[in-house]
């Protein structure tokens, strides 16, 4: 790993006037569990690093109504929330099945979005859930749904200077239901398919659903198609199957190492299928 | 860019100078000259480099060295008890075959250490979770698991005596 500067500033605006000083080639790092990895892979060398760490406004987790998560907020800390896990279960599956524990203990949840990777864990629930997230830059702050916030494999809409501050979770409504299922080769694996669905029930109907997918396209995806074919229809085996081959024509895998397009294609149907099944049953 | 950073090393104050660049995994093999962390695959993978940062696990070779300002770092050495007895969790490895070659040893026994201060009788599902972010290219997983357990029991054993 070639040499590099490395700055902690304390405050949000000190971070943005390092970035415009310090020019292109400077890079943000948040726990820094993907972008030193790649650093010592050799595929990027960026001269200096500004540390997020510092900003405590950033590390916060807080309540306003919903869920307000500041970016920098460690993996670990959602691990352990007794609320999430009653409120969100499916983001706690996601932060629980993500890596191993010394990943979570410093790697971001600010940090895993912000990496793009189309298996990132917790983007498919933090898109059920319907999360905003809040970007903040020398030119003020703007907000965004979390699935406006991916552009492609390693991009996101995020302007160079610009830092994503935190990530606001809806609050849990009665008769809510979510899951998170993740394919790997191994348990803690990168996901070769990783998928998430909520739905809202009301008299044994389907009122509201919503499912979100990784690693079978170039972004983290909503499936807006079969989410319209499960809302309004109660969750029996027929709806499960038009479910099933709803998700198969929805999708855009690739073939690479971890697994096949046609594999994918073919898999994140059953995934979703399951991670709605299971949604249907955590309803509350 | 070099920088002159304070921070707790197994207990003591310590102060170095250092680039800016470096992990905290360098840091401690070259200039503390504690060897027991180890550079296995450098990328957060096998785990060989696990110590704990104000007790918590962390893969050292993916920790930037200007983050320890101000925090406390145990490594396996800080183990060692008075009179160089060896910790508990080190003895039940060294009692229950936990150990072959040894390299991915003082990574293992680092989570083990977080893993017992946070739940101190895990069952065997909990000890692997908490080990899930190593690798033993002996596949010794039974026997670690086994003397994770022993220590855990041991410990608990001890605890209610001294209680």
């Amino acid at each position: 790993m070639k040499g590099f500067d490395y700055f902690q500033p304390g405050r949000l605006e000190e971070a943005y006037g390092l970035m415009e000083t310090l020019g292109a080639e400077a890079g943000y790092i948040a726990g820094g569990t993907d972008i030193l990895v790649r650093m010592k892979q050799k595929i990027i060398a960026p001269p200096a690093l500004i540390s997020l760490r510092r900003i405590e406004e950033l590390a916060r987790m807080g309540r306003d109504r919903g869920l307000l998560l500041g970016s920098m907020t460690p993996l670990r800390a959602l691990e352990k929330s007794e609320e999430i896990a009653a409120s969100y279960p499916c983001l706690s599956q996601a932060v629980g099945s993500l890596a191993n524990p010394q990943i979570r203990n410093v790697a971001t949840v600010g940090g895993n979005l912000c990496n793009a990777a189309p298996s990132a864990d917790c983007a498919p629930p933090l898109m059920v859930l319907g999360a905003t997230l809040t970007i903040g830059g020398p030119g003020g702050e703007r907000t965004l749904p979390v699935e406006d916030f991916f552009e492609g494999p390693g991009r996101t809409v995020l302007r160079r200077e610009e830092i994503l501050t935190g990530i606001a979770i809806p609050e849990r409504v009665p008769g809510t239901g979510s899951a998170f299922l993740k394919l790997g080769r191994v348990s803690q694996d990168i996901a070769v398919i990783n998928a998430a669905a909520l739905v809202i029930m009301e008299g044994g109907v389907c009122r509201t659903c919503r499912l979100a997918v990784g690693a079978v396209a170039p972004t983290p995806l909503r499936l807006r198609g079969v989410e319209r074919l499960v809302e309004g229809r109660r969750p029996d085996p027929e709806l499960l199957a038009e479910v099933e081959r709803g998700v198969r024509g929805e999708v855009n895998p690739i073939t690479d190492v971890r697994s096949t397009e046609e594999y994918r294609r073919e898999v994140s149907g059953v995934l979703l299928r399951r991670a709605l099944e299971q949604a249907v049953r955590d309803v509350r | 860019m070099k920088k002159t950073i304070r921070f707790v090393l197994n207990g003591y104050e310590v102060t170095a100078e250092v680039a800016a660049h470096k992990m905290l995994l360098e840091v401690l093999r070259e200039g503390f000259q504690l060897t027991g962390a180890k550079e296995g695959c450098g990328q957060g993978e096998c785990g060989a480099c696990t110590v704990l940062v104000d007790g918590l696990s962390v893969n050292s070779c993916l920790y930037p060295i200007l983050e320890v300002e101000g925090r406390s770092v145990t490594t396996v050495e800080g183990l060692l008890g008075e009179g160089n007895r060896l910790h508990p969790i080190q003895e039940a490895m060294v009692e229950n075959g936990g150990i072959q070659c040894g390299f991915c040893t003082p990574g293992i026994v680092m989570s083990a250490k977080a893993l017992l201060d946070e739940i101190p009788l895990p069952d065997e599902a909990r000890i692997r979770r908490g080990i899930g972010g190593h690798l033993c290219r002996c596949t010794g997983y039974v026997q670690i698991v086994e003397s994770i357990r022993r220590a855990a029991e041991k410990m608990a054993a001890q605890g209610e005596r001294d209680s």
